[in-house]
């Protein structure tokens, strides 16, 4: 019997809890269920490719495997950015995860990646929070921000009304800790606890910026037509489960990782006041139809989004 | 094939391509690509293009052409002449003055830059002139200013401590602090490694003959040509520590303290500028063609299976916890001669970690040792970067040979400090177990 | 053989006007940065685009020097073997060695180009929140290593001279070989 061996990159260092909880689960459970069959070889992140190029280098066949974040797809995928997350869209993370596979976005997603080769399959859903030197209690604390964003989010928080810069990752924690910025995000909890934020910025903003599908599997399709069927079901199948189990164990480490730092370094949770989270939340619905304006598909994204988060009696 | 036996053709194609004269940058390259070709296939030549994608686009990287610039500026206006002056006026009775001198510079540098590369660079403009005109033997000055020029990445800020807290989890902060003593110890060796030397053999490093000594007239007016470098220092520092600007935006300020000087100096000219910004665009290509080709000659080690060969020969070593770091240091050392830092601590942090948790060592503390090995990498032959950043700009009389050859002591001295930390883990430790 | 010497010195001379003219661009970089500095510091509203297009300028920059370095020997080697060998020896290795460079940067040449098209064809842009094109800093890459491939020719041509003592070039002398920069 053949066997395969998929060059997987990652957009996590080794160090991020989901390049283990992620990438070594699905090595894991691929091998065992093609009985050995197919063996993933994984790379940490930027060993290759940089996260930026990662989806071209699955696109072409040159990776079989990757995983990357829906914003460094952007300019193939015209879904990514109500992928990569509308800012104050969903309120909690299951609404983020019904819309994904209940109602049918992740298979808008696929078909578009479809359109490039690429098997798209989304990680888990989850929030990204901000964490800050000083507590958010008014407008006027947010408006005199400074915060260390990137993307859209940046956009958003810019035309919010705070100061977002964008600073790379390898300068975030010097930046925060001399005081150039106030407050960064960098995922959730996890993400600001590996970085190091809570040591030199004490307080974690809710509610989320965005809920959303940030992490993202890729397969290339050529490699994935290379296999036997019943090893392409394997796969497949691993990756839908892959969703369910990773974003509940994920929701589940952000609060262990929340009442870590809390216990730990003294950190402690900033609830923003209604009036500013209401401010936010105007402010984020404005920027909404930019995304929609992309292409026929995202109109109609954004479409059941808005219809969605209307059943629910958000909008 | 096995990962053994391409790791000994790989490197071993790339000693004899750099021993038959071709560019190191080249050389990198076309190794890579030749065995991208047998080991993954043409389609993988695409990661070539894409490392060099990737690597423009590396902010923290932009602080080079502009600490460059800063020193050319310094040296084409006359203000690091003169600021070798007054150190010759001083120290010039004292053996060797100038290459304590030089290494006190290093490390004041060394604080105000995050990366190695810009200062090795910066001091073999300013520095290296100056020892040479006052009878210096050029391999005393050589490795002054290779060993000091790589103190970037010990001293905070580091950015190869933030990768290093990255991929192992720990404390930025921790790091930064921890690095503090060992690069202080690092001086004081090197500074002890040079007096005693020099008195030993006095011709390396001639003292300022008695009758040339200066009075202490001269001496307070010669002073002065520390306030313009001291100027630039405190605008550079004073810039990041004030939580004004980003390191790498520091380095900005460099320039405009440089600019300033210039100006104080009469020398804000045209053609001045000119040449000092071409003299710059020269040095930052060499450096970062370089480091393009070097990230994809890491990055087709690693595509071949690098980390299964560390995982390998870890598995085989016997004898004890201290038998395992050693045997690290050892790797590391090795890899250090032939690899890119980041593309060395891709491969083996992710095996090493583990394992030094596992028998209770200190992670901070094995960081700093890992470090400091880096640092020994980046002037190792046959390729640590810093010997061919300094070759970029020494004048043709100096081989690349001298440098090699220069180094060996230098070399010897750090292995002693890092000797030394590895049985006084307090060097390490004892700053971030306060401050933490 | 003076189309060949009026190929050898034009390519160097492109490379040459390229190279005076991109290496200006520490001035802007440097400038950019500063702005930077004052807006976020001084007037508490930093820019979306100042880094990022100091970022790019670098990028254009640093690969485009490629070329310009190569004219001017300064893409640094060891020494140890060239320093001994007479200059047509020397000439000899060189062009056997030079396979290797032109592996490299024809196979970077290809892929660049393709990677500089795939850009070019979808108007890329980088999507931070700035969102400037990209596509010209990757064609960059392109541009810069044809330049550096002509450069390498011209280097192949000069060494065939040389060890074939032909009359289409006529090396300089050995003292200006090093060129300080
Ligand atoms: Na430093
Ligand atoms: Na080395």
């Amino acid at each position: 019997q053949d066997t395969f061996t998929w060059k997987v990159q990652s957009h996590w260092p080794g160090s991020s809890s989901s390049y283990q909880d992620s990438l070594v689960r699905l090595q894991r459970v691929i091998e065992e269920r093609t009985e050995g069959r197919l063996k993933l070889q994984l790379f940490e992140a930027g060993a290759m490719f940089k996260a930026q190029d990662t989806f071209n280098a699955v696109s072409r066949g040159i990776l079989e495997m990757g995983t990357i974040s829906p914003s460094y797809a952007q300019d193939k995928i015209t879904l990514a950015g109500i992928a990569s997350g509308l800012p104050f869209a969903f309120r909690n993370v299951w609404e983020a995860a019904y819309f994904h596979q209940g109602l049918g976005f992740e298979q808008m997603l696929r078909d578009e990646a479809a359109k490039h080769n690429v098997y798209w399959a989304t990680d888990k859903v989850y929030p990204t929070e901000m964490v800050i030197k000083n507590p958010i209690n008014s407008w006027e604390d947010f408006t005199k921000l400074k915060i260390r964003s990137s993307g859209a989010l940046q956009k958003f928080l810019t035309e919010a009304g705070a100061a977002a810069s964008y600073i790379p990752g390898g300068e975030l924690y010097t930046a925060l800790d001399s005081g150039i910025v106030d407050g960064a995000h960098w995922g959730a909890a996890q993400g600001a606890y590996s970085m190091g934020l809570y040591e030199v910025a004490k307080h974690h903003v809710q509610p989320a910026l965005n809920i959303a599908g940030t992490d993202v599997i890729i397969v290339s399709q050529k490699a994935l037509d290379k296999l036997p069927e019943d090893m392409q079901t394997i796969v497949k199948q691993a990756l839908e489960e892959q969703f369910w189990v990773r974003t509940n164990e994920y929701l589940y480490k952000e609060r262990i990782t929340l009442a870590k730092a809390i216990a730990e370094q003294g950190v402690t949770v900033n609830t923003m006041p209604d009036d500013v989270q209401e401010r936010l939340v105007k402010a984020a619905q404005g920027m909404w139809d930019e995304e929609g304006k992309r292409s026929p598909e995202a109109k109609k994204a954004l479409d059941m989004l808005k219809e969605y988060l209307a059943s629910l009696g958000y909008l | 094939m096995s990962i053994e036996i391409l790791t000994l053709l790989f490197f071993g194609s790339l000693l004899f391509f750099l021993l038959l004269g071709l560019p190191l940058a080249f050389v990198l390259g076309g190794v890579s690509v030749i065995f991208l070709y047998f080991t993954w296939g043409f389609d993988s030549f695409y990661m070539v293009a894409s490392q060099i994608w990737g690597t423009m686009g590396s902010f923290t990287l932009v602080a080079i052409p502009l600490f460059v610039f800063m020193a050319m500026i310094l040296e084409r206006t006359g203000v690091a002449r003169d600021l070798y002056k007054m150190m010759h006026l001083w120290f010039g009775g004292l053996r060797g003055g100038l290459a304590i001198g030089t290494l006190a510079i290093c490390a004041v540098f060394a604080a105000m830059v995050g990366i190695s590369g810009a200062a090795v660079v910066a001091m073999g403009t300013i520095a290296l002139p100056s020892m040479l005109e006052r009878g210096y033997d050029k391999r005393m000055a050589l490795g002054v200013i290779n060993t000091g020029g790589g103190w970037g990445i010990l001293i905070p800020p580091s950015i190869l401590m933030i990768l290093y807290a990255l991929i192992t989890g720990v404390s930025v902060g921790k790091m930064f602090a921890a690095g503090i003593l060992p690069g202080v110890l690092l001086m004081v060796l090197t500074t002890l490694y040079i007096v005693i030397r020099c008195a030993l053999q006095p011709e390396l490093a001639p003292a300022l003959p008695k009758e040339e000594r200066a009075s202490w007239g001269e001496k307070l007016r010669a002073v002065r040509a520390v306030l313009l470098p001291i100027g630039v220092v405190v605008m550079v520092l004073g810039s990041i520590m004030g939580g004004i600007t980003t390191p790498t935006e520091a380095a900005a300020m460099g320039v405009l303290g440089a600019l300033i000087s210039a100006a104080v100096y009469g020398e804000l000219k045209w053609p001045v500028m000119q040449e000092a910004a071409i003299r710059t665009f020269k040095l930052t290509g060499m450096i970062m063609w370089i480091l393009f080709a070097a990230h994809a000659f890491s990055a087709a080690y690693q595509s071949m299976g690098a980390q299964a060969l560390i995982e390998g020969l870890m598995a085989m070593i016997p004898g004890g916890p201290w038998g395992i770091i050693i045997s690290m240091m050892l790797i590391t050392f090795l890899l250090g001669m032939v690899l890119d830092p980041v593309g060395i601590m891709m491969i083996t942090l992710p095996v090493f970690i583990p394992i030094v948790q596992s028998l209770g060592f200190d992670p901070i503390w094995f960081g700093i040792l890992f470090v400091i090995n880096m640092e020994i990498g980046y002037m190792t032959p046959p390729f640590g970067f810093n010997l061919f950043y300094l070759k970029g700009v020494v004048p043709p009389s100096i081989s690349m040979n001298d440098i090699y050859k220069s180094i060996i002591p230098f070399v010897l001295v750090e292995i002693v400090g890092l000797a030394l930390i590895m049985i006084f883990p307090e060097i390490a430790t004892y700053l971030p177990d306060l401050f933490f | 053989m003076s189309v060949l010497t009026a190929f050898m010195s034009g390519v160097t001379r492109l490379n040459d006007f390229i190279g005076r003219w991109i290496a200006l661009l520490v001035f802007a970089m440097f400038v950019f940065l500063l702005l930077e500095v004052g807006f976020r510091y001084f007037l508490n509203s930093p820019t979306v685009w100042t880094n990022e297009l100091t970022q790019l300028l670098f990028g254009v920059y640093a690969v485009m020097s490629g070329g310009y370095i190569l004219a001017h020997k300064g893409h640094v080697n060891v020494d140890l073997l060239h320093s001994k060998l007479s200059p047509r020896v020397r000439a000899f290795v060189d062009i056997l060695t030079s396979a290797i460079f032109f592996i490299f940067t024809l196979a970077l040449l290809y892929f660049a180009v393709d990677m500089a098209q795939e850009s070019f064809g979808s108007r890329e842009t980088s999507f931070s929140a700035w969102n400037p094109p990209i596509w010209p800093a990757k064609g960059a890459i392109a541009v810069a290593t044809l330049l550096l491939v002509l450069q390498g020719v011209v280097k192949l041509l000069q060494d065939i001279a040389i060890a074939f003592n032909l009359s289409y070039y006529q090396p300089e002398p050995e003292a200006s070989e090093g060129e300080m920069l």
